[in-house]
């Protein structure tokens, strides 16, 4: 009898915090959905669109670098080849000037090709393309990560792995001109168009798409962390030989979260090119890879909204410190600035610091927190939900 | 005769130094056995190899007549063996009550779990074990923060939590008080018939109070097999540990 006192009054707080989780990641949604309403800019919108896919981006990441400890340097790569596909898909639309109507695409025809080639066939569907821009990044995880976790390799290796993984693949792309567009990349793309809605780059149509694709995948990313697969990723994270002793696949699991990080950074590369109206071999370049860990780093990457938020914040400064008078020369100086002291100071990342003070205000409240509870979950809320605009 | 649990002429050499050098080991279904021995004598090395940590270079290992030696550590696992470590594992991130959910492992499959809660249905039952072991206080906390003694207590719970068929304990009262020793020698002798153990241990008054029979192991193999009195009379046995005062004063 004590005893099951004693755990519903265990559970109770526990499953708050899953509630008040997932308001504050609701608030932050919703946030960023209210944007375009008190915002009519086209120019500021498309902006914001892109820092949002990046914020997709870096929380690809959290899902396999926070909560497997899987350090993958490599992530353009799945985002690259997203991106690439949508690009391909969108490429085959555009009526070619030289050809007409169902012609060999422009840069094809500089480059002396005479059919489309086999692979290119199939984007005339755009059914397709979406299904390869997840498909294709997940397949190459489950090959790359079949080799390597299942040969146990841990820590850095797998860092340097998966940069090299996504070297060759930027280089295969920018060697293979005649069929990819090389440096160029695919430019000159056709607007998507899905169930007779048009999604012009420069609308709040795209903006929107952004963001149901955002809230979508981020619930996503929240429930594989609540799963007990989640658990089982973290507990990996934490003692990966421990687990083994416990008669999980510790490759599996491992593989998973390879996967579907791969699966939400290849989504987030469709809608970069449609935000960005085309594809570049700099999407699978190491300085973008690199920076979604900076990006994780700093908004903390156990947390999969504090990645996200964080790669919001540093892509938002970046472009607003690069493009103001004052900073214009030393705009990278303060960025470094800013990574050197989250480094330091918050090895959590800004999620951490959240966390901290959110716990402040739950220790003052823990005696009146089981009668109302409400108070507390309010201010976080408010809080964070303001973060967000800020950042957007 | 064949037993439970047997492991057969097994050898391991890690760079020609053979830790465990011709071991036949025979365990019965439901037995407690005790490994004693003095340092480096191979009764971690022993362990590691049961659950597959370390793969015998010569030899085999068979659970209920099925080998183990060529099975990979999670499939040892499956296959009902249990493992607590000399220096406590837990998963130190993680809270108490996320520890024991994690051991607690019917199911095994990435997407078996993926449609699974952390919490399960089984919470309770996991809580309850909490309580057992004492850590009632301490299920918010991440298990980083506990002490030494409870972090031992955390591992055997979670060897409850997954409740293997064979249960392997390596120097489970180590860093605990005269009292926790007792309650885990009560709880040992609790889980005698029902599961098999093996316990690695040095604290002689402990090991006499839950043996049935001790395996004294030196230089990688065993030297003597017998209830507490025929251990503590073997010259062999005081021979190897070199003291004249024989095990209980080592």
């Amino acid at each position: 009898m004590v005893a099951r006192i004693d755990s519903t009054s265990d559970r109770v707080p526990v499953l708050r915090r899953t509630w008040v989780q997932i308001s504050i990641y609701g608030a932050v949604c919703l946030a960023i959905f209210l944007v375009p309403v008190v915002l009519d800019n086209d120019f500021l919108l498309n902006k914001y669109a892109r820092y949002l896919v990046l914020g997709i981006l870096a929380m690809a990441l959290s899902l396999s670098w926070g909560y497997c400890g899987i350090l993958n340097l490599g992530q353009a790569l799945s985002f690259g080849l997203g991106s690439y596909c949508m690009a391909m898909a969108l490429k085959l639309r555009t009526v070619p000037v030289h050809t007409g109507e169902g012609g060999l695409p422009d840069f094809m025809v500089w480059n002396n090709v005479q059919e489309l080639p086999w692979f290119w066939a199939p984007f005339y569907s755009m059914p397709f393309a979406l299904f390869a821009g997840i498909a294709v990044p997940v397949l190459l995880a489950v090959l790359l990560g079949w080799f390597v976790f299942r040969a146990r390799i841990t820590g850095v290796y797998v860092a340097i792995i998966s940069l090299a993984a996504l070297v060759v693949v930027n280089l295969l792309i920018i060697d293979q001109q005649r069929y990819t567009g090389g440096f160029n990349g695919i430019t000159d793309l056709a607007q998507l168009e899905i169930l007779g809605m048009e999604f012009d780059a420069y609308s709040s149509a795209s903006y929107y798409l952004v963001a149901t694709v955002l809230t979508v995948c981020l619930f996503a990313a929240l429930a594989i962390t609540k799963s007990k697969t989640g658990l089982i990723m973290q507990a990996i994270r934490d003692h990966e030989d421990r687990v083994r002793y416990f008669g999980y696949d510790v490759a599996h699991f491992k593989i998973f979260a390879f996967a579907a990080s791969a699966a939400i950074a290849g989504i987030a590369g469709m809608l970069y090119t449609i935000v960005m109206e085309f594809a570049s071999p700099t999407f699978l370049g190491v300085p973008l890879s690199l920076s979604v860990v900076i990006w994780c780093a700093v908004g903390g990457r156990q947390s999969l909204l504090g990645a996200m938020l964080g790669a919001i914040l540093v892509t938002g400064m970046q472009g607003a410190l690069s493009e103001s008078e004052t900073f214009l020369d030393t705009w990278m100086l303060v960025m470094g600035g800013v990574f050197v002291a989250v480094v330091l100071f918050l090895p959590k990342g800004l999620a951490g610091l959240v966390e901290t003070i959110v716990e402040h205000l739950f220790g003052q409240g823990r005696a009146a927190r089981a009668a109302t509870g409400k108070p507390a979950a309010g201010k976080d809320v408010s809080g964070t939900g303001k973060k967000a605009e800020e950042a957007a | 005769m064949t037993g439970y649990l047997e492991l057969r002429d097994v050898a391991v050499s890690f760079n020609g130094f053979r830790a465990v050098d011709g071991l036949s080991l025979t365990v019965e279904k439901g037995e407690l056995r005790c490994l004693i021995g003095p340092n480096g004598a191979g009764k971690t090395t022993a362990l590691d190899l049961i659950c597959g940590k370390v793969k015998p270079t010569h030899g085999s290992i068979l659970l209920n007549g099925r080998p183990l030696d060529r099975l990979e550590e999670h499939e040892i696992a499956r296959a009902g063996i249990g493992r607590k470590f000399q220096i406590p594992s837990v998963f130190k991130e993680l809270t108490v009550p996320q520890n024991l959910e994690v051991a607690y492992c019917r199911k095994t499959g990435v997407f078996a779990n993926l449609l699974r809660f952390a919490r399960s249905v089984e919470s309770d039952g996991l809580e309850k074990l909490a309580e057992m072991v004492g850590l009632e206080d301490c299920l918010d906390a991440p298990a980083g923060i506990l002490s030494h003694g409870q972090t031992q207590w955390l591992e055997i719970a979670l060897l409850l939590a997954q409740d293997p068929q064979v249960i392997l304990m390596d120097e489970p009262t180590a860093g605990m008080t005269a009292h926790e020793t007792r309650k885990t020698a009560e709880l040992f002798k609790r889980l005698k018939g029902r599961h098999t153990l093996i316990v690695v241990e040095h604290d002689m008054s402990f090991i006499k109070e839950i043996s049935d029979i001790i395996s004294v192991m030196h230089q990688g193999r065993l030297l003597a097999e017998g209830t507490v009195q025929d251990i503590e009379r073997n010259p062999e046995v005081r021979e190897a540990y070199l003291g004249s005062g024989g095990i209980t004063g080592a």
